[in-house]
């Protein structure tokens, strides 16, 4: 039998075609639609409005299957999305636009290994596989292991039938927090490891929930993941850096800087560069989406940017540490190490110097006579020499 | 083997204090304007850093690593016998020793001393221009680079004796004062002899002169031959040493001050207990404790200027004597050029330079920038302290026959006496 | 490799080792030139050598050819003494009171202070790169400077030059992605360091050699230095 539509699936539910269509423009808005014009993949119609896209592709297509792996995360950013402050679109998109197979979400053990392995047969090459969390590859993937199988095991499993892979959260994406110095799990970004599946990164600590959702309507809708920037970001949501839509943008051009938490221009809502701001190098879209509806971003509400969407961003000498502080703080043993090998050196070419000083005055003096101031000898043997000149 | 002694001299004299200053040059080029002979001349390699060049590369190329790279890789060449010849001509015929150059480069480095330090090494393997080893063998044969002989010089002060009717003792015993004049003075400018013999014993200062010491001018020094330089010193110290005298008195010359005063005790042993006075000071001295009456306003009428010798003046520091003296001879009508006192241009004809025939054109360019500042005041007349500077002068002026009178400030002093 | 590893890189191993360089390097020139003998100055003094070298530092302040009675000296390349003053003046401000540089100082030395404010800091940056160009036409052009000018010197120029124009860029966000920037203002900042101990950069630390010498030198005869 022929899959249920979407739309029929939230008709049946009893949503009418106008709240249809309301609902279809938001979600044109969380893909970022509204930036980019109409795409053509659709090739129809000259100009539809990009609800009007959103509304053919949901009334045309099944739901999406999504299979949500964990590995060495926290799970942070499945409570990110759960607790989203529009739970109900999350809840729509996980619910009612995805069919999902969640480990944590639903109950796992072994009922839920043969759930997931029954979805990934049924939708074998359609289903969208979202990881969160870093692989580890050290020793074969012993150190993240579930139901007995090694996360390598279970990524390759869960990749093999996927249409394509998204990586939620810095972990994911780049190995995270497992990653930090001396990452001692040998974690990696998915990305590392899959080579053969077209994957996009939604890194973040934890990634924006509307970011993921997003993407996972994009494609849905689509058909195809969003262009990405070098890192496998979507250019939509990591096209700019913190800093280049921050509010406290015009402190920073002024020079004026918040010197600690509570002083006085914490308090005018200085810019943070010198309490630690990562904003410059960091891409993401906190500054333009804001966390919870557009509420607030961290550092609108006063905390350092911490980079969260950059690789390494924990090996970063340091939250609180300014940007262009020395990463590796000299330590007085190197320093005083560096200047005794400069002091040996030194001392050993003066010694030898001083030798060849030595020696020049003893060839000198042996051509000419004892000075008059000693012995008051007149006659100088090497005037005869001056002469040539 | 001449680069060989120049090198060894080289490798000798840098210590510290070359190195420092060699390592603290930026090439910067600025000390090029400070020199006369960079501006009257627009040569590229008379600008003062240049001249170090054979100090900088054999310190670099013996004493450095990067040195060593340099000349490995191809950057730079060894010092070669041409490369002396070469840079014989720039330190001797286009540099007075002057020191201008040091009061001017932004980090300080003393130019004029270090390029004394590579005519050491030019001195030490022989390349030194024909004109300025004769004079200097003159001095070491004769005792004068003029070639005034003892019985000429007796002659001589004899003649200036009766000529002016001064007294002038010589090798008198018991004197507390040797004065030791220049061949310059007594054969050119004997009435400069005679104005200081009239000052000296119009204070009534018990002087003498000497027989054996009597040059006090050293060529060892303009070329900076270390020896001779001690030995044309020693023969002064000796004879003030065997006349028990207090005091030297070294009349108007600047290189001889320099050498007396500032690198003798350096050098060499120096007999303990006498002091070395410049013929300026001297003067101030005993005007200053009355011992002598100069009539206001002896020289008022027409602009007079001074020219500062830069042995003297730069580097003696005996700035502000001349000038207290010249504000009573001159009250009205003394006037400074510019650059003046310590940033004053030398004569040009310093360090050696006028007895080198080869540099005679140079002398005259540098001349001119010269005339340049006494004209832009209108000079009359211009005062100095350096016999040396004084035949510049004289010889200049008459070159490019300019009316400008040349005194020196014992012989003003002297007219003025009342 | 991608930018924000290079400026991992360039902030951390290899700043690090190139101020390891640098110490070593400057340790080694100093002790090699301080070590090569010092002779005692033995002649009676006409004035103070300490306050000639105080005189001769304050007067290291001033700017030469505005005093009338050296101007003459200087009537043909006050541009390059101006264009050297400003640049180092951009300098020391670019780097002692611009915001990023004292988190720098901070995080090697653990002091810090306020910073200027990064209008004024900027302008000062553009007069420091604009001497910079000024002083390259001058090298290029100047008679003594093409003499005197070798390769060394022309690393010189090039290795201070790129910090400064890369800084800038950076500061204003211009064409590059700011991490790129950073890497290469970075990496910049590394070649510049190496290459201090062997180059003529070093002058900085020998200045104050040649500067007491004159001063003592000029002291001891009483003249102004
Ligand atoms: C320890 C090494 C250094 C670090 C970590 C560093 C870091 C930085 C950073 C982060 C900025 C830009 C700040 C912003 O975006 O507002 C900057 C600006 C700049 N830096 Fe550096 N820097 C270093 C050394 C240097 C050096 C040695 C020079 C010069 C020779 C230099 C010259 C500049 C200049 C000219 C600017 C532009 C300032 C402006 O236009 O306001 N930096 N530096
Ligand atoms: S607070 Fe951070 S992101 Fe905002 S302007 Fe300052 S440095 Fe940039
Ligand atoms: S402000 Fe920076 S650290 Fe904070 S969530 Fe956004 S990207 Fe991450
Ligand atoms: S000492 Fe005088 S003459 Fe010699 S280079 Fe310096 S300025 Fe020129
Ligand atoms: S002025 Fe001084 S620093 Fe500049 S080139 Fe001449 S000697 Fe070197």
């Amino acid at each position: 039998m022929k899959e249920k539509t979407i739309y029929e699936h939230l008709r049946d539910k009893g949503l009418s075609r106008r709240d249809f269509m309301k609902l279809c423009g938001t979600i044109a808005g969380m893909m970022g639609l509204e930036f980019s014009p109409p795409v053509k993949a659709l090739g129809k119609l000259a100009h539809p409005t990009p609800a009007e896209v959103v509304a053919r592709a949901l009334t045309t297509k099944p739901k999406l299957p999504i299979i949500w792996l964990e590995f060495q995360d926290c799970a942070g950013c499945s409570e990110a999305i759960s607790r989203s402050s529009s739970p109900s679109l999350a809840k729509l998109v996980l619910n009612d636009i995805a069919i999902e197979y969640h480990e944590t979400l639903m109950a796992a053990g072994s009922q839920a290994e043969k759930a997931k392995e029954e979805c990934m047969e049924k939708y074998r090459g359609k289903y969208v596989l979202v990881v969160e969390g870093s692989p580890t590859v050290a020793d074969d993937g012993i150190y993240c292991v579930v139901a007995g199988k090694s996360n390598l095991d279970l990524l390759k499993e869960a990749t093999a039938g996927a249409a394509a892979v998204i990586a939620t959260g810095n972990c994911a994406s780049f190995g995270g927090i497992p990653g930090a110095n001396p990452n001692p799990t040998r974690a990696c970004g998915v990305a590392d490891l899959i080579k053969d599946k077209p994957v996009i990164n939604i890194p973040g600590c934890p990634a924006i929930p509307e970011v993921t959702t997003g993407t996972i309507l994009y494609f849905l809708i689509m058909g195809e993941l969003p262009k990405t920037d070098h890192l496998l970001r979507p250019l939509t949501f990591y096209g700019h850096t913190i800093h280049d839509h921050c509010l406290r943008r015009p402190f920073y051009e002024a020079g004026k800087f918040a010197e600690s938490f509570d002083d006085e221009g914490a308090r005018k809502g200085y810019c943070l560069y010198k309490l630690g701001c990562k904003g410059p190098t960091t891409y993401n879209a906190c500054a333009a989406l804001k966390w919870e509806q557009g509420l607030s971003y961290p550092v609108q509400s006063g905390h350092p940017c911490l980079g969260c969407s950059e690789p390494h961003f924990w090996d970063g000498g340091g939250f609180y540490q300014g940007q262009s502080a020395a990463l590796i703080p000299p330590e007085s043993k190197t320093t005083a190490v560096a200047a005794g090998v400069g002091v040996a050196i030194g001392a050993a070419l003066a010694g030898v110097n001083a030798a060849k000083k030595g020696r020049a005055k003893k060839a000198l003096t042996s051509i000419s006579a004892v000075g008059p101031g000693e012995s008051g000898a007149k006659p100088i043997s090497q005037s005869e020499s001056k002469k040539e000149g | 083997m001449k680069t060989q002694s120049a090198l060894n001299t080289y490798i000798k004299e840098t210590g510290g204090w070359v190195a420092s200053q060699l390592e603290a040059c930026t090439r910067c080029g600025i000390c090029a304007d400070a020199c006369h002979f960079y501006q009257a001349l627009g040569n590229p390699e008379y600008a003062p850093v240049w001249k170090l060049e054979p100090l900088r590369r054999a310190y670099e190329q013996r004493f450095t690593v990067a040195g060593k790279l340099k000349l490995a890789l191809g950057l730079e060449k060894k010092l070669t016998d041409s490369d002396l010849e070469h840079w014989s001509k720039i330190v001797y015929e286009a540099c007075t020793v002057c020191d201008k150059c040091a009061f001017v480069c932004p980090m300080g480095i003393e130019l004029g001393l270090l390029i004394h330090e590579v005519r050491t090494g030019l001195a030490a393997s022989g390349v030194v221009p024909g004109d300025l080893a004769e004079a200097t063998e003159k001095q070491k044969t004769l005792g004068s680079p003029l070639g005034v002989t003892d019985e000429m010089w007796r002659e001589r002060i004899d003649w200036i004796t009766d000529e002016w009717e001064e007294k002038i003792p010589v090798d008198k015993p018991g004197a507390e004062t040797l004065v030791v004049f220049t061949s310059i003075e007594l054969m050119k400018f004997p009435d400069n002899l005679a104005a200081i013999a009239k000052i000296l014993n119009k204070a009534s200062e018990n002087w003498t002169t000497s027989s054996t010491g009597r040059e006090v001018v050293n060529f060892g020094f303009f070329e900076a031959d270390e020896e001779l330089t001690k030995l044309f010193m020693y023969r002064v110290f000796k004879a003030a040493e065997d006349l028990g005298v207090k005091r030297i008195v070294i009349s108007e010359c600047g290189h001889a001050y320099e050498a007396f005063r500032w690198t003798a005790p350096n050098i060499m042993k120096v007999p303990k207990g006498i002091e070395i006075i410049h013929i300026t000071e001297l003067i101030h001295q005993l005007w200053k404790n009355g011992r002598i009456k100069i009539k206001e306003g002896a020289f008022d009428d027409g602009v007079i200027t001074f020219h500062d010798s830069c042995k003297i003046q730069r580097l003696g520091g005996l700035i502000k004597q001349p000038r207290e003296v010249l504000k009573v001879l001159a009250p009205k009508n003394f006037k400074e050029m510019t650059p003046n006192k310590e940033q004053a241009m030398c004569c040009g004809g310093g360090g050696g330079v006028i007895s080198i025939k080869e540099a005679e054109a140079n002398r005259y360019a540098v001349f001119e920038m010269k005339m340049e500042q006494m004209q832009d005041i209108k000079a009359e007349a211009v005062c100095m302290v350096c016999s040396n500077c004084r035949l510049q002068f004289v010889d200049s002026l008459a070159h490019f026959n300019s009316t400008i009178k040349v005194h020196s400030l014992a012989e003003l002093v002297s007219k003025a006496l009342v | 490799m991608d930018w924000s590893e290079i400026l991992r890189f360039s902030r951390g191993p290899l700043f690090h080792l190139s101020l390891i360089i640098f110490i070593a390097g400057m340790t080694y020139r100093l002790l090699r030139i301080v070590l090569l003998g010092w002779e005692r100055d033995r002649t009676k003094r006409q004035g103070s050598k300490l306050w000639g070298t105080i005189l001769n530092y304050l007067r290291g302040l001033i700017i030469l050819p505005f005093i009338p009675w050296v101007r003459r000296t200087f009537r043909n390349n006050a541009l390059t003494f101006i264009a050297g003053g400003f640049f180092h003046l951009s300098l020391f401000v670019v780097l002692a009171f611009g915001a990023a540089h004292i988190l720098v100082w901070q995080s090697l030395c653990g002091i810090s202070w306020k910073p200027l404010p990064t209008p004024i800091v900027d302008w000062l940056a553009a007069v420091g790169i604009i001497s910079l160009l000024v002083l390259l036409i001058n090298r290029l052009t100047h008679p003594v400077l093409k003499l005197l000018t070798k390769l060394p010197i022309w690393i010189n120029w090039t290795v201070v030059f790129l910090p400064f124009i890369t800084g800038y860029i950076m500061t204003h966000h211009l064409w590059f992605r700011y991490e790129v920037i950073f890497s290469l203002h970075m990496i910049s900042v590394c070649l510049l360091l190496i290459w201090i101990p062997l180059g003529r950069i070093s002058h900085f630390l020998f200045y104050f050699f040649s500067k007491t010498i004159h001063g003592a030198q000029a002291g001891k005869r009483a003249v102004t230095p």
